[in-house]
């Protein structure tokens, strides 16, 4: 008899009740959406803040040498972690070395702003003092990938033949893509093509980057390297851990933050989250609002169903159970179809600002229905109200 | 001879109910037995369906005793005077009071669901004994008015109480319909119910047994009409 009524009930006011679950369902979907975009946008915005660089180090600890150096095998170490959350890690090796500009020969093919400046070139035949960074090609251009490249990435982590020239060192050695050039270090050199111009706007753009062995064997330090830069994806806690990981693998080593940019990132991503939640909150308060209005009409309709109801012998329980249970539905309806339209919702909303794919998460669905239902039952206070009814004055058409 | 004692159904013990200054009901007292049908009578304003209201549970007395079946109504606490209303009293109101959005035989279901548990077996036999067995499943807005009081009266009827009031049951009826409903009250006194109805007609009243006329909130007489030529009185002061 209970679901017979009911039924009766949700038919006899489906006017008013479609009102309350168009305003269920607008609610559901925005907030589903947004909780979808919360647990999958923290992973998507960490995966675009990796894009921006290193933000974790690791280097030796300070000693007395005067250029600390640490052993390569650490990179099998921390590759064999298989810690998720590292995007990239790049080795380096840095030197001052002595670069010779490309020869007349390779000008042109290096174009004709680079021939104009022929005559200084040769002047600086001798050698120009530059900074060479011995690195993994692969590496930085997945942990720099928004740096502005002129010709091409040196595609191979191992390539001894070409580097890749910062922008400013490129102007102050003539170089293009394409030009050839030699680098000196203690009585050792290398000749190489410059494959592409990267431009950083930091200090990497007054650097050469050749391969680790290229640079290991210009400084014969075979086996050795200066540092380690990681880019760590994830929220300030997750890459904390990261940290500790690794402080544990690589005893003797120093693990340290780049500060600023993982602690903005950190912030940023809390902030986004906070206004996340903060939106989903309001639109639960709108939400009841809207239920509220559309249920307050409703209680001044059934005020004399629920006295005669109570004049029959209707429990309070059993009388307000209808009216609470109908609620329920609503919520619960409205809560599944604007569940599902907050999905694609999340889908649209996740191609537009991550130009990627927002997967749905299944745990949306009974978060959304708690909260739906809950909300619906604030909004039905008016109903639950309706226990108070006295029946005789309700009979008596008060 | 001496005719065998019969069960107390109703007693009201200077029963009297204020609204604010107003004194609806003034220190009525009667008795009713099983079996017996009263009409309770009386100009507008003096009382009737606040006394009803009383009997039925639906109000409180503000002082006196109104005991129904041995049990005082104005002692229950909300909770058991719910269940008294489902139990002992069965009410036919003026309006009909169906409910708008149940069918025929779901507004007698109701009653049952209240009591107890819903029988659409026994709610169908129930409107059948009314004469709506084809009239089930129609809605209150697709009955003619006797059909709806006829609705309720099976409803009222339903869980077996050990008292019916009616309230000016054939108030918002044509004549035809008045007379269908009256039977129908005559089968049910006939078959042992004990019925209280107020009412403003003296010509229903005179089926009754006994008439108790109100004024100005209290007992002003009760008539016996055993012999329309020899009627007793038992005036009140």
């Amino acid at each position: 008899m209970f679901w017979r009524i009911l039924w009766r009930l949700l038919h006899a006011s489906r006017g008013r009740l479609l009102l309350a679950f168009i305003a269920v369902a607008s609610g559901a979907a925005v907030c589903a959406a947004l909780l979808n975009l919360d647990l999958d946008a923290g992973d998507k915005l960490a995966r675009e803040f990796r894009v921006l660089g290193a933000n974790v180090i690791v280097a030796p600890q300070r000693s007395t040498d005067a250029v600390p150096l640490m052993d390569a095998g650490a990179m099998a170490q921390i590759n064999a972690l298989r810690v998720p959350e590292i995007v990239a890690a790049a080795p380096y090796l840095y030197i001052a070395a002595q670069a010779e500009p490309p020869a007349a020969s390779n000008v042109a093919q290096a174009g004709p702003a680079a021939a104009g400046n022929a005559t200084q070139q040769a002047e600086k035949a001798s050698g120009i003092p530059v900074i060479v960074a011995g690195t993994w090609f692969d590496q930085i251009a997945r942990m720099n990938s928004w740096w502005k490249i002129e010709g091409q990435w040196v595609s191979s982590r191992d390539d001894s033949a070409h580097c890749m020239a910062g922008s400013e060192a490129a102007k102050t050695l003539g170089l293009g893509p394409g030009s050839a050039l030699i680098l000196r270090y203690g009585g050792r050199e290398a000749s190489l093509i410059v494959s592409g111009i990267a431009t950083s706007g930091g200090s990497e753009d007054s650097q050469l980057f050749v391969s680790l062995e290229v640079a290991q064997n210009l400084a014969a330090l075979g086996g050795r390297i200066g540092l380690v830069q990681l880019s760590v994806r994830g929220s300030a806690p997750a890459i904390e851990n990261v940290m500790k990981q690794l402080a544990r693998a690589l005893p003797g080593l120093s693990v340290l933050p780049v500060r600023q940019l993982a602690a903005t990132e950190g912030r940023l991503l809390e902030r986004i989250r906070g206004l996340l939640l903060a939106t989903v909150f309001l639109i639960l308060l709108l939400t009841a609002l809207g239920v509220l209005a559309a249920m307050a009409g409703l209680a001044l309709e059934r005020r004399r169903d629920v006295g005669l109801m109570k004049a029959l012998g209707g429990s309070v329980q059993r009388v307000v159970g209808f009216f609470l249970a109908e609620a329920t539905v609503v919520g619960l309806a409205g809560g599944v179809i604007g569940c599902g339209a907050g999905m694609l919702l999340s889908q649209w909303m996740g191609a537009r600002i991550f130009a990627t794919s927002i997967a749905p998460r299944p745990i949306v669905l009974p978060v959304i229905l708690i909260l739906m239902v809950a909300v619906s039952l604030a909004g039905a206070l008016p109903l639950g109200l309706l226990g108070r009814v006295r029946p005789a004055e309700i009979l008596r058409g008060e | 001879m001496t005719e065998p004692v019969k069960d107390l159904v109703v007693q009201a013990e200077l029963v009297s109910k204020t609204f604010g200054t107003l004194r609806a009901l003034d220190r009525v007292s009667f008795q009713v037995v099983a079996g017996e049908w009263i009409a309770i009578m009386g100009p507008s304003g003096s009382g009737k369906t606040t006394l009803i209201n009383i009997l039925g549970g639906l109000d409180r007395p503000t002082s006196g005793r109104a005991i129904v079946d041995g049990v005082d109504v104005g002692t229950l606490g909300e909770r058991e005077l719910t269940r008294y209303r489902a139990d002992k009293v069965g009410f036919v109101f003026q309006q009909f009071h169906l409910v708008p959005y149940l069918s025929a035989v779901e507004n007698v279901m109701l009653a049952q669901y209240f009591h107890s548990v819903a029988d659409e077996a026994e709610a169908v036999r129930a409107l059948q004994r009314v004469g709506l067995g084809d009239r089930l499943v129609h809605l209150p807005s697709q009955l003619s008015g006797g059909e709806q009081q006829r609705v309720a009266l099976a409803r009222a009827l339903i869980n077996h109480p050990k008292l019916i009031l009616a309230d000016e049951p054939t108030g918002n009826l044509d004549q035809a319909n008045e007379d269908l409903v009256l039977d129908l009250l005559r089968d049910l006194h006939s078959a042992g119910h004990t019925i209280l109805l107020v009412t403003h007609s003296l010509a229903i009243g005179r089926l009754a047994d006994r008439r108790i006329e109100l004024a100005h909130g209290r007992l002003a007489q009760i008539i016996f009409n055993v012999d329309e030529n020899h009627k007793a009185v038992q005036e009140h002061s």
